[in-house]
């Protein structure tokens, strides 16, 4: 039995828009209670505080199902339908800590939640407190879930302008919202790189112990829209850009942004000058080799 | 009577947000988002206002006096009490050690050295009291806690009659819509879109439309406690620290490995400044756990403007006497 949340109707069989066929047990645990959908209207209800962050990445709909055993947790299992797969991989960069490949397109598993991706899907699985048997339901789902989504989706391009030397792959966060910049990397109260929902952004950080050093980098929708960025950008974070390539500020190091087209880079953080102008160099290099038909990224 | 200065001074000087308008109000701050307002902030403000990067990355509140807009003589106090066998090896809170840990700290808040005596200048017999607590299912307020206000508010000469304890629905409960006074408790934690679930938002539920303080990250969080239903009635405010969650992730946004005993109570009469206490214990945890910096995920902006756009109280620690009590090890602050 599906709950439609959304509308308050009841159906049986498949959910629509989930083509997606969970187990009704898994190991001895059974499927327990109605199943939901929310939709962006009413995720406020289902997910208490934490729903912004599924809506700033398109959240088309998500399906709940809780699966009980007598003395063991409960299994409950969230199905995000995330509109495509670059969003899914939004969502699940957005607390990502480790690579990990072992389910789906990435998957990282703590302590009794497992989160993995793959194609539009962004799939929570959680039986907290983590037992023995749990654990091993909880990764017997995943792998039914993983099977039954029939392919893989492609990442969000702007990936591919994010240079991999001394990169910390698990660092790499994709949004629309620039809000998420300021949770990784607090940047101004205000949207000043003019990140939205036309936006593609990236945010990757770099380097090792004391020195980490951050490259945003923003796709807009015109040449026109980065520019405009660049300039606000420069404003009200960066006057010193107007003579320099990059500017060292008050904490020392180094802060700079380069404009190609529709595409946007700034790095933060560098400890030397040379640091950020070679990131930025490099993000450069891939733009112009993109353009030129060559392909200068470094396989993923 | 315990001074309220900082909720009176905003009861009389916000009279216009006194009607649930969140919706229709401060266009002026969301007008110019894409930059070409320059009453926001820049991580580059933090670092001109402060000596160290540091403590302005990881706290983005913590010192620059002048962007910090009230002065005032007397400093904010509040009394952090640890200790270290609140919770038994199961996990379960022991009600007797909780129950001290309350009285040493409001008797250490207000110099008096009489817990019975303390809550009499909390509360007065006539107070109508509403204890607005946290049912959040995975990091609730400890019912043991709960039952030690009520215990402490009827020994003041409160009547059982006129206290009441609530999280959702205290807008249709009789006692939080009549209330003279309010005992503001929960535990910390980090929040998805807000940065911390903390004391100054543990009040949307007095808002029938808690959805329309959700912009920018929370950040005006801090008008609701300008609505009539609460407004100046707020006598003292407790946030659980026995096992803060300090990091979340997936839509559920806890995991057991993100929480520790930490074992604590922080208690005050300004939320602003129990708050800031409490993200900066956060803070230090992320970077004790992740060894590095980890500002929190979003940064907690309704702390930072709860001071100085809404100026409910202070969230500068150079404006706040921490009082410490008790366990030691660990205290991170």
């Amino acid at each position: 039995m599906v709950l439609l949340a959304a509308g308050g109707l009841s159906m049986s069989g498949l959910a629509p828009g989930f083509p997606i066929q969970l187990p009704d047990r898994v190991l001895e645990w059974a499927a327990s209670g109605e199943d939901r959908i929310y939709t962006a209207e009413n995720l406020f209800e289902y997910i208490d505080g934490g729903a912004e962050l599924y809506l700033s990445y398109g959240l088309s709909s998500v399906f709940a199902r809780t699966y009980t055993r007598e003395g063991e947790p409960d299994i409950t299992v969230d199905l995000f339908d995330m509109g495509s797969s670059e969003n899914a991989f939004g969502a699940f960069s957005h607390s990502r800590e480790t690579i990990d490949s072992t389910f789906g397109q990435g998957s990282q598993y703590t302590k009794g939640l497992l989160l993995f991706w793959k194609d539009r899907y962004y799939v929570s699985i959680l039986a907290s407190p983590e037992t023995k048997a749990s654990k091993a339901a909880v990764f017997a789902l995943a792998r039914e879930i993983e099977s039954e989504i029939p392919r893989e989706g492609p990442l969000p391009g702007i990936l591919d302008f994010v240079p991999r030397d001394s990169l910390i792959e698990e660092s790499i966060r994709y949004f629309h919202h620039y809000i998420w910049l300021n949770s990784h990397y607090f940047v101004s109260d205000e949207n000043i790189l003019h990140i939205d929902e036309n936006t593609g952004a990236v945010l990757a950080k770099y380097g090792s112990g004391d020195k980490r050093w951050y490259l945003v980098v923003v796709e807009y929708p015109s040449d026109m829209e980065a520019r405009l960025a660049r300039t606000d950008f420069v404003i009200h974070y960066l006057p010193e850009m107007d003579i320099e390539p990059v500017a060292q500020i008050e904490d020392s190091t180094w802060t700079g942004c380069r404009g190609s087209g529709s595409i946007l880079a700034v790095v933060f953080n560098a400890p030397a000058r040379e640091t950020a102008v070679g990131l930025l160099d490099q993000v450069e290099a891939i733009i112009e080799s993109k353009e030129t038909g060559g392909d200068n990224t470094e396989p993923r | 009577m315990v001074e309220m200065n900082k909720m009176d001074k905003m009861d009389k000087t916000d009279k216009t947000d006194k009607t649930d308008k969140t919706d229709k109000t401060d266009k002026t701050d969301k007008a110019d988002r894409n930059g070409l307002d320059r009453n926001g902030l820049t991580r580059r403000d933090f670092l001109k206002a402060t000596s160290t990067a540091a403590i302005a990355g990881a706290l983005f509140m913590s010192d620059p006096r002048d962007v910090f807009g009230q002065v005032t003589e007397k400093k904010t106090r509040v009394v952090l009490v640890r200790d270290k066998d609140v919770l038994d090896s199961t996990g379960n809170v022991d009600a007797n050690v909780l129950e001290r840990m309350l009285d040493n700290a409001v008797t250490a808040l207000l110099d008096e050295p009489d817990p019975a005596n303390a809550w009499k200048r909390i509360v007065k017999p006539e107070d109508v009291v509403g204890i607005k607590t946290n049912q959040w299912g995975h990091l609730p307020t400890p019912k043991a806690l709960e039952n030690a206000i009520e215990k402490r508010v009827i020994g003041a000469g409160v009547s059982e009659k006129n206290i009441s304890i609530r999280d959702q629905g205290v807008l249709d409960d009789e006692i939080f819509v009549k209330s003279t006074a309010l005992i503001n408790v929960r535990p910390m934690r980090t929040h998805h879109w807000s940065g911390v679930g903390s004391l100054i938002k543990n009040y949307i539920m007095f808002s029938r439309t808690p959805w329309g303080y959700h912009d920018d990250s929370c950040a005006d969080l801090a008008k609701i406690w300008a609505l009539p239903v609460c407004a100046g009635k707020t006598r003292l405010n407790i946030l659980v620290v026995l096992t803060p969650l300090f990091h979340g992730i997936g839509p559920h946004h806890f995991n057991p490995e993100y929480t520790w005993l930490y074992g604590g109570l922080l208690v005050g009469v300004d939320p602003v400044a129990v708050d800031s206490t409490g993200v900066r214990i956060l803070v230090a945890k992320r970077k004790e756990y992740f060894g590095e910096d980890r500002p929190l995920n979003p940064p907690p902006k309704s702390i930072y403007f709860a001071d100085t756009r809404h100026h409910l109280g202070t969230a500068d620690p150079a404006k706040i006497d921490l009082v410490k009590i008790g366990w030691e090890e660990g205290i991170l602050i």
